[in-house]
């Protein structure tokens, strides 16, 4: 591994993926209730997460996880770190 | 974990308890079926397809969620009511819905029994997503039957799912189902009429502070009342995580296991603040598992949805067919329904012309043909516009179109502070507020809801289209605009975007005034593209056109008699010698007829017209409606409106489209055994009487429309926000708020208009 591999290694959030990247969820932060929604709808750690497209204004983006495709803003996006598959 | 095995241990025997009628009663009830499934799995279908038409529509108690249960025979001839629940993701509820879902579930659901079986839909081609609804809902504890919908399309996709596999994990009966063309529908009619026992809960981690919570909790749980029946261990771990502190479940258990629930509650917030996320995280490691050995994946992803998706979600093509798509409804919509408005409109005359001459002339076949053949009809003649509005809306949201354009819209919707979600309500809302108002109970964050709600009524109801119709037809020209459009649809059109730029304006200032705060969580599932049922397309259409035509046949009714009255009493003293001649005009005409005399009938019969629209002038000038209508006339007179057009607007109060029957009910007076002359060519035509000129121009049309859109003239909106919001106060907000901005804007219209010389 190079330096720079490991760099690319490093945690990042969600909102930041390009379109057609894969992740894993490593954490999810903010208040409880967001986080359980988040959490029953899938996003638990460990979970494979496909950033499919972003809308055409930019926001919100799409996601595949667990075979299902949801929309979620880039805001809420940010809460979830991920580490690149 | 402690899950009862032996419910008779701890439900009561009925030679014990006191009161054995409640007993009694139980046993001979009908079985209740609960259908319990995510969002988009085909739950309604198969609902509708199980019950047939044997359905009915009503709400739950207290709040606005829609209750709809029906009955449905099985194979061996028993009948189980059905009841068909909300579409929910998990049992831990964040919205009215979801509170109703859990209630009903656990039995605390004030006027619903605990239902003998559960039927949880699971559409086999996402199989993962719904899992954890399925793990919840066995927790319980309570007989299961697992409908394992979409079979056909997933093996179609390349998914195999494992039926016999799951239904032992389960330990409750899977069948495999198509809701599409009703294969294996019999099998699941069968398994439902079997007595199914408790399901067996699959095995997964729970990490170790919420499990002694939960146990803790349970051991404390009552071994009779109202959640005796249920998994123990589920009802803690419900009381714990679902955050009521006075909801129905807390209600329903003891003081002291409330109390200690609150404790442990805060006792995990201040040593795990992570405890919540331990229900979700175990039962997805179960469900992975559970994923892994019983579904295969033979084929990549439908390479379909992706290409659909590329386009109709595309940076540019995306919004330029969105809005296309909605222009062509509205344009259609107009075009396609007119034809069969001229059919019903003939069918209501004829009805008139038929019933009027064997009625006596005078009060009742006045009350008859004018007051309810034509209030009625006038309303009836619109339900073509309103079935094709709704075969629209249901196309697009069984298709899946609707989500991507929520998903188009999220950002734009965002800019005036709401989400893509308030999207779908507010697309209600074109048919009717009401039900667009309702739907807004799927936004969990409060101000937006409210948002939602009082920007609803901008949107043009169906309501409205018999009023834009009505006054379009009379006053716009059927004139080509640009070669491919047509002036009529392109006012319709303009209407439309008018209501929509006015509630984008007061969404944006309410949520900088009054409904300031922070950003809700938006998700929205994007479902794959399905071909909608024609079915089920057709059966959305004939609810909703069914729910207008019942509000026209009560509401709509009652008004147009009781306008009739107040149009047409109290009696003007003219009135009599004037019937009087009437009645002997077609006598002589009648006889002339018999004779053979041709022309002497007919020059009677227009005497008869003119005599009726006479003692039609004079009964409404001094009537209680024109007398109402003079009131309010110098409010109205910078609009363009006279006073008969007032008392259209103090009667549309009751609903939008009685203004059409009461402008019916106005200038038909007397008139409905000879309709030669339509509504429309009245409305055209009417003159002023004191100064011989028309009274109506174009121009005051398009005032009144823009008046209509924007004013809050629904008793019916007013109600249901009054229930939304749980308080007078807003919905005395929208009234005032609305009718300011509407006499504001007609004004501007009609005044700045013939400043142009346009009057």
């Amino acid at each position: 591994m190079t330096p720079r591999g490991t760099a690319c290694k490093k945690t990042r959030t969600l909102a930041e993926l390009a379109p057609g990247a894969r992740a894993v969820v490593r954490k999810v932060s903010g208040e409880p209730e967001l986080l359980r929604r988040l959490m029953e709808l899938g996003f638990v750690p460990g979970t494979q997460i496909t950033l499919v497209r972003r809308a055409p204004m930019g926001d919100p983006i799409e996601l595949r996880l667990r075979g299902t495709h949801f929309s979620i803003r880039t805001s809420e996006a940010d809460r979830i770190d991920v580490d690149p598959d | 974990m402690s899950i009862p095995t032996d419910l008779a241990a701890v439900a009561p025997s009925p030679a014990e308890g006191l009161d054995r009628r409640p007993e009694t009663h139980r046993r001979l009830r009908r079985k209740l079926v609960a259908i319990a499934g995510g969002p988009n799995c085909g739950k309604s279908t198969l609902f509708n397809k199980l019950t047939g038409l044997r359905q009915k529509v009503a709400n739950y108690p207290g709040v606005t969620v829609e209750k709809k249960a029906g009955f449905c025979t099985l194979t061996r001839g028993s009948t189980v009511e059905v009841l068909d629940l909300p579409g929910t993701y998990s049992l831990r509820p964040g919205s009215p819905d979801e509170v109703v879902v859990r209630d009903v579930l656990l039995g605390v659901q004030a006027d619903t029994p605990l239902p003998d079986l559960t039927l949880l839909v699971l559409d086999a081609t996402c199989l993962e997503r719904q899992l954890y609804l399925c793990m919840q809902l066995i927790e319980i504890g309570r007989p299961v039957v697992v409908a394992l919908n979409m079979m056909d399309t997933a093996e179609e996709e390349g998914i195999h799912v494992d039926a016999a596999l799951l239904e032992r994990a389960f330990g409750a009966p899977v069948v495999p189902i198509s809701g599409r063309t009703g294969s294996g529908l019999r099998e699941l009619r069968e398994a439902m009429e079997q007595e199914v026992g408790p399901p067996r809960p699959v095995t997964r981690a729970l990490a170790a502070p919420l499990r002694e919570a939960a146990e803790t909790v349970a051991g404390m749980l009552p071994t009779a009342g109202p959640l005796a029946g249920l998994s123990r261990f589920h009802v803690a771990m419900a009381l714990l995580l679902d955050e009521g502190e006075n909801d129905s479940l807390m209600r329903a258990v003891p003081h002291a296991v409330r109390r200690e629930v609150l404790a442990l509650r805060s006792r995990l917030d201040a040593e795990v603040p992570e405890w919540r996320s331990h229900e979700p995280i175990g039962h997805y490691r179960a469900i992975e598992d559970l994923i892994r050995r019983a579904t295969l994946r033979v084929k990549p992803e439908d390479s379909m949805r992706q290409r659909i998706d590329r386009v109709l979600t595309h940076r540019v093509f995306g919004p330029v067919i969105f809005i296309a798509f909605m222009a062509v409804i509205f344009q259609s919509l107009f075009m396609w329904a007119t034809p069969l408005m001229n059919a019903i409109d003939f069918g209501v005359s004829a009805l008139g012309r038929f019933i009027g001459p064997a009625l006596p002339a005078g009060p009742i076949r006045s009350l008859v043909v004018d007051g309810a053949i034509a209030g009625v009809g006038a309303v009836v003649t619109f339900v073509p516009q309103i079935a094709f509005l709704f075969l629209f809306i249901s196309l697009m949201e069984d298709s899946g179109y609707l989500a991507r354009a929520a998903f188009i819209m999220d950002r734009l919707m965002r800019s005036v502070g709401l989400s893509g979600r308030a999207f779908i309500p507010l697309l209600s809302s074109f048919a009717c507020a009401i039900p667009g108002i309702m739907a807004t109970r799927t936004i969990d964050n409060r101000r937006d809801r409210l948002t939602t709600i009082l920007i609803a009524p901008f949107m043009s109801c169906s309501a409205r289209l018999p009023v834009y119709a009505l006054l379009i037809g009379a006053f716009i020209p059927n004139r080509s605009v640009l070669g491919f459009l047509n002036l009529p649809g392109l006012v319709l059109f303009c209407l439309y975007v008018l209501g929509i730029l006015a509630a984008v304006v007061v969404a944006w200032a309410l949520k900088r005034t009054a409904l300031r705060g922070a950003r809700p969580l938006y998700v929205m599932e994007l479902p794959p593209y399905r071909v909608p049922s024609l079915r089920s397309v057709l059966l959305t259409v004939r609810d909703r056109a069914g729910l207008f035509v019942q509000k026209a046949g009560t509401v709509i009714l009652a008004v147009s008699i009781v306008l009739w009255f107040l149009a047409s009493y109290p009696k003007n003293a003219e009135v009599k010698p004037l019937e009087k001649e009437l009645r002997k005009v077609e006598q002589t005409a009648s006889e002339a007829q018999a004779r053979g005399q041709r022309a002497e009938a007919a020059a009677g019969r227009a005497q008869a017209v003119h005599l009726e629209n006479e003692i039609a002038g004079v009964s409404l000038r001094d009537s209680f409606a024109g007398r109402a209508g003079r009131l309010i006339e110098p409010a109205i007179a910078p609009l363009g409106f006279d006073w008969k057009i007032g008392i259209a607007l103090l009667s549309s109060f009751a609903a939008r489209e009685v203004m059409v029957s009461t402008m019916a009910t106005v200038y038909n007076l007397g008139d409905a055994d000879q309709t030669s002359v339509s509504l429309r060519e009245k409305l055209r035509h009417a003159e002023d009487p004191r100064t011989g000129e028309r009274s109506y121009s174009p121009l005051m049309a398009v005032s009144l429309m823009v008046f209509f859109v924007l004013a809050c003239q629904c008793m019916s909106t007013v109600a249901v926000v009054r229930r939304e919001t749980n308080s007078w106060g807003w919905p005395i907000f929208m009234v005032v708020m609305m009718n300011a901005l509407a006499w504001i804007a007609s004004f501007a219209v009609f005044q700045g208009g013939r400043m142009l010389g346009l009057g």
